[in-house]
């Protein structure tokens, strides 16, 4: 008999999970396709020795506080999926080590010379006082651009219900702020608030978890993404990300839905000028009426379609677009607590300068000093056996680093590249990390390219330049489109990545597929 | 006061979607680049499959033979994958309907990889079913299936010291090989100890190629540790006995920290993990090559008693479901393999995760040094059956052989 499916999802990333549960949960067949042995992409875990790390999450903006639950949070209650999740009230420390020739700079309580070095709280209110002892005048546009951003939401909520704009005049009269503060970047917003350039700069910290500079950044999604770190804080899954894609997986099953691992789709079969169904492992044949795919659209139209059958206007975008930059991370289990190595943040941001651009261009080379490094037990206190700790490293990498690396040569290059992430480290806090390593992983752009088979393995789809921002992508959403029975979904989409993004567009696109299902088409 | 942002123009807006359309239109209608170097790299060390034909067989003594493998371009292998010394490499047979798997250590250089050729050194285990097939049925021409080279069996210089005392019993020698070859070689930089563990002088395995490793680099040493009780003479540069803690803090750097590295049976690590703890040595400087298949689960102090001697598992892989009968002495991986089922297998010592699958029914027994699962996998029912032994019947979900 052959094998049908109502709808057929390609990769289980948060945003396949996300769509399969979504579909099951309405009672259509389903079938979750998973080249790896396990769920989530990004949102897994790894074992080695007696450490379990998580691989490339930071900390989660989804994650709400009591009686305000976040996205990701309220995503979870609506699938009836269970999670666990430690809450961190921090946000960042910035630490930007003296250069020579620096003039304004000071000895740090770790008796580092430093030009920058702040640990930003959490509460719109706080951070925006803090921001101001130390770069004075910068409380007012710090508390505006909070305000700003707290009306966004509803925006969002607007664009979604389509009743936002016809191109976008009608939004203009609605929602001038929005549309203001979406068609200009960080930089001129916040230069139009009059920010003065030092508070813009720690503003724009947490650029790299986008990959997008300030010069770049659309102010209306950094703000968002701010907005939901500072408000409530982070929240990290006590039992790693795979205890969240479990959790996924479970609902889909619970729902009748399949799911098979190790279970690559090889190919898309074309009927009549549309997906008609897959094969998978290059063997077997399964069909379905609808389709959401959680692939990477470059490496989709060249592993699974023949050339003849991809719409002109997909292979134009995907050449048009910017491969967003990839990851370096570095995982450490040491034989050391956090309080004997000297930690006191879970996420510390060092750099050669504060300015985001400059921090981007230096993402174009290895050895660079900008890393961030995390304390996993300084948010999950027993995240790891006693008397030991967790720590990842993490440097924001173009793939195109690997320009030049033979595969023989690779392991000896990534232990060079993690050695100066390292010490990068280790000089600017002053503490000392090396000898107590009791177990390492490294991944580069290969690493994560093998694991979410992206391009140049960047996690974060396409740059979310200005001219790609996620408003025009909300909006374009249909047109952006392949096929009508076949949406993409993840990080490739509207929002770029992140978990909360992720699961949005993965029941994004399943609620447009049970639509088109209810609508008989 | 008018708010500042109103100095940010709203008309800006109105041009995006048309600058966004006009930017794609302008994009070229032909394929995106397919690949990049990360991509290139990443397929190169990690391919699904390995497809391979034996070029050459060294008898070495009885029961062992080495055999020199080569790609096999007609199946879609064009050239080796790879590897940093240490690593093994699962073989895949079908052997009278089963579909049996095992893991070896490649004992051949990394450099020799870039030449085209590997090498495994295989002993008959007792008992075993793939090395008696392999000694048996593997000559010149042998088309043979392995995956990528896996594991974590390396030397890391952030992580280990840079003396290091390895020990080896029997065919725990062949990653020490490749090991020594590589530091021979210039690939690998530290200092070896090698104590080698084998039962008389004629049963050492690559004697003479490591004597000309020692004798090509400075950077290895190797001590032969004689088991039996031999009236003969002592030969120079070796001792007696079993590697013990003494005679691991004889050959060890006094002054400086050391890391130990250990491969060989079962029996060797149960023997010189006793040894190790007299040492007091900090946990980060010793590190085990992969423990090897677990028989005999009843034997273990926590294994419960009542249990049946056989027990039915209904297994769905993909669209498939079968129900098979087992012993409750196998491995759950191992009672579906005996009966003909295909499934995803690497390590089989549960530790790399390969074969990670969902337990929707019933009981296993898992060993202690086996368990390397995440921990969200105790709370959905996850379970590795390559080290999982069933109490009960069960019912599971596993992912397709790859």
């Amino acid at each position: 008999m052959r094998k049908s499916y109502d709808v057929i999802v390609i990769g289980a990333g948060n945003g396949g999970l996300a769509a399969a549960a979504t579909c099951a949960k309405a009672g259509l067949s389903t079938l979750l396709l998973e080249r790896h042995n396990i769920p989530g992409g990004s949102a897994s875990s790894f074992v080695r020795g007696r450490f379990e790390f998580e691989p490339s999450l930071h900390e989660l903006a989804g994650i709400g506080a009591p009686g305000d639950p976040g996205e990701i949070e309220k995503f979870f209650d609506r699938m009836g999926a269970e999670g666990e999740w430690v809450r961190d009230e921090s946000t960042f420390r910035l630490i930007v080590p003296a250069k020579e020739g620096d003039t304004d700079t000071f000895v740090n309580e770790d008796g580092v010379e430093v030009s920058v070095d702040v640990r930003m709280p959490i509460g719109f209110e706080a951070f925006s006082r803090k921001l101001d002892e130390i770069v004075p005048g910068s409380y007012e546009s710090s508390i505006a651009a909070f305000r700003i951003a707290d009306r966004f939401f509803t925006a969002l909520d607007q664009i979604e219900d389509g009743d936002f704009l016809n191109g976008g005049a009608g939004a203009a009269k609605v929602l001038p702020d929005v549309m203001r503060m979406t068609s200009h970047t960080m930089k001129e917003a916040l230069d139009a608030l009059g920010m003065p350039k030092k508070a813009q700069d720690i503003f724009n910290t947490y650029w790299c978890y986008m990959g997008v500079p300030a010069s770049r950044f659309d102010f209306m999604y950094y703000m968002c993404m701010l907005h939901g770190y500072v408000k409530n804080g982070a929240g990290m899954p006590r039992k790693r990300s795979h205890a969240m894609s479990l959790a996924i997986d479970k609902v889909i099953r619970d729902n009748g839905g399949d799911i098979w691992y190790n279970s690559e789709v090889t190919r898309v079969i074309m009927r009549g000028g549309k997906p008609a169904g897959v094969v998978v492992n290059g063997e077997k044949e399964v069909y379905g009426r609808r389709f959401i795919c959680n692939g990477a659209p470059n490496f989709v139209w060249n592993d699974l379609f023949d050339l003849k059958d991809v719409p002109k206007k997909q292979l134009q975008m995907a050449n048009a677009r910017q491969i967003a930059v990839s990851l370096t991370t570095v995982y450490l289990g040491v034989n050391k607590t956090a309080e004997e190595l000297g930690f006191k943040d879970y996420s510390i941001f060092i750099a050669p300068d504060s300015d985001s651009d400059k921090q981007y261009e230096v993402c174009k080379q290895y050895g660079s000093g900008y890393c961030i490094i995390n304390c996993m037990n300084e948010a999950i206190p027993d995240c790891s056996p006693e008397g030991t700790s967790i720590l990842f490293l993490t440097s924001m990498t173009f793939g195109d680093v690997m320009q030049g690396v033979q595969p023989q040569d690779y392991k000896k290059f990534k232990t060079k590249v993690a050695e100066d992430m390292i010490e990068t480290c280790e000089k600017a806090l002053n503490i000392s990390i090396k000898p107590y390593i009791e177990e390492i992983e490294i991944a580069l752009p290969p690493t994560f390219s093998r694991y979410l088979n992206t391009p140049q393995g960047t996690p974060y789809g396409y740059m979310l330049n200005m001219w790609d921002s996620m408003i025009p992508r909300m909006l374009q959403y249909m047109k952006d489109q392949p096929f009508d029975n076949f949406l993409f979904c993840g990080a490739s989409q509207e929002r770029g990545d992140g978990y909360g993004c992720a699961y949005y567009t993965g029941e994004k696109a399943a609620r447009l597929t049970i639509k088109a299902f209810k609508e008989g088409k | 006061m008018a708010s500042p942002i109103k100095s940010l123009q709203v008309k800006k807006f109105l041009s995006m979607l048309p600058d966004r359309q006009a930017r794609f239109e302008a994009g070229a209608p032909t394929l995106p680049p397919g690949s990049d170097q990360a991509r290139v790299i990443a397929r190169a060390l990690h391919p699904v499959r390995q497809y391979l034909r034996v070029s050459a067989v060294i008898e070495r003594g009885a029961d062992c033979k080495s055999f020199e493998l080569v790609p096999d371009p007609e199946r879609g292998t064009e050239a080796l994958a790879w590897f940093g010394a240490g690593k093994y490499l699962t073989v895949f047979e079908t052997i009278e309907g089963m579909r049996i798997s095992r893991a070896y250590s490649i004992s051949s250089s990394p450099k020799q990889s870039l030449e085209g050729k590997y090498m495994l050194t295989i002993k008959l285990v007792e008992g075993g079913i793939m090395s008696r097939y392999i000694l048996d049925n593997w000559a010149v021409g042998t088309p043979v299936e392995v995956s990528a080279p896996s594991g974590t069996f390396e030397y890391q210089p952030l992580r280990d010291a840079k003396k290091v005392i390895c020990l080896a019993g029997g065919s725990g020698i062949t990653p020490f090989l490749s090991m020594a070859q590589a530091i021979a070689d210039g690939d690998e930089d530290f200092e070896m100890t090698l104590l080698y563990g084998s039962r008389n002088w004629d049963a050492i395995l690559f004697r003479d190629e490591l004597a000309a490793i020692e004798k090509a680099t400075d950077k290895v040493k190797v001590i032969h540790v004689l088991s039996e009780k031999t009236a003969g003479r002592m030969r120079k540069g070796t001792e007696k006995g079993f590697i013990t803690a003494e005679l691991i803090e004889k050959y060890a750097p006094a002054d400086e920290p050391y890391s130990v590295f250990l491969c060989g049976p079962q029996q060797m690590y149960a023997f010189v993990d006793k040894e190790l703890e007299k040492l007091n040595l900090p946990r980060k400087y010793i590190r085990h090559e992969m423990f090897g298949e677990f028989h005999d689960p009843a034997s273990q102090p926590d294994y419960p008693s009542d249990v049946p001697e056989t027990v039915q598992i209904t297994v769905t892989i993909q669209d498939e479901t079968k129900t098979v009968t087992g012993s409750t002495g196998d491995s759950v991986m191992a009672i579906l393999e005996k009966n003909g089922i295909a499934v995803p297998s690497r390590c089989r010592s549960g530790e790399c995760g390969f074969c990670h699958s969902h337990l929707l029914a019933g009981k296993v027994y898992v060993p202690k040094n086996m368990e390397y699962r995440r921990m969200a996998d105790y709370d959905f029912g996850c379970i590795h059956p390559c080290c999982s032994f069933p109490l009960t019947n069960l019912v599971l979900n596993v992912p397709a052989a790859r």
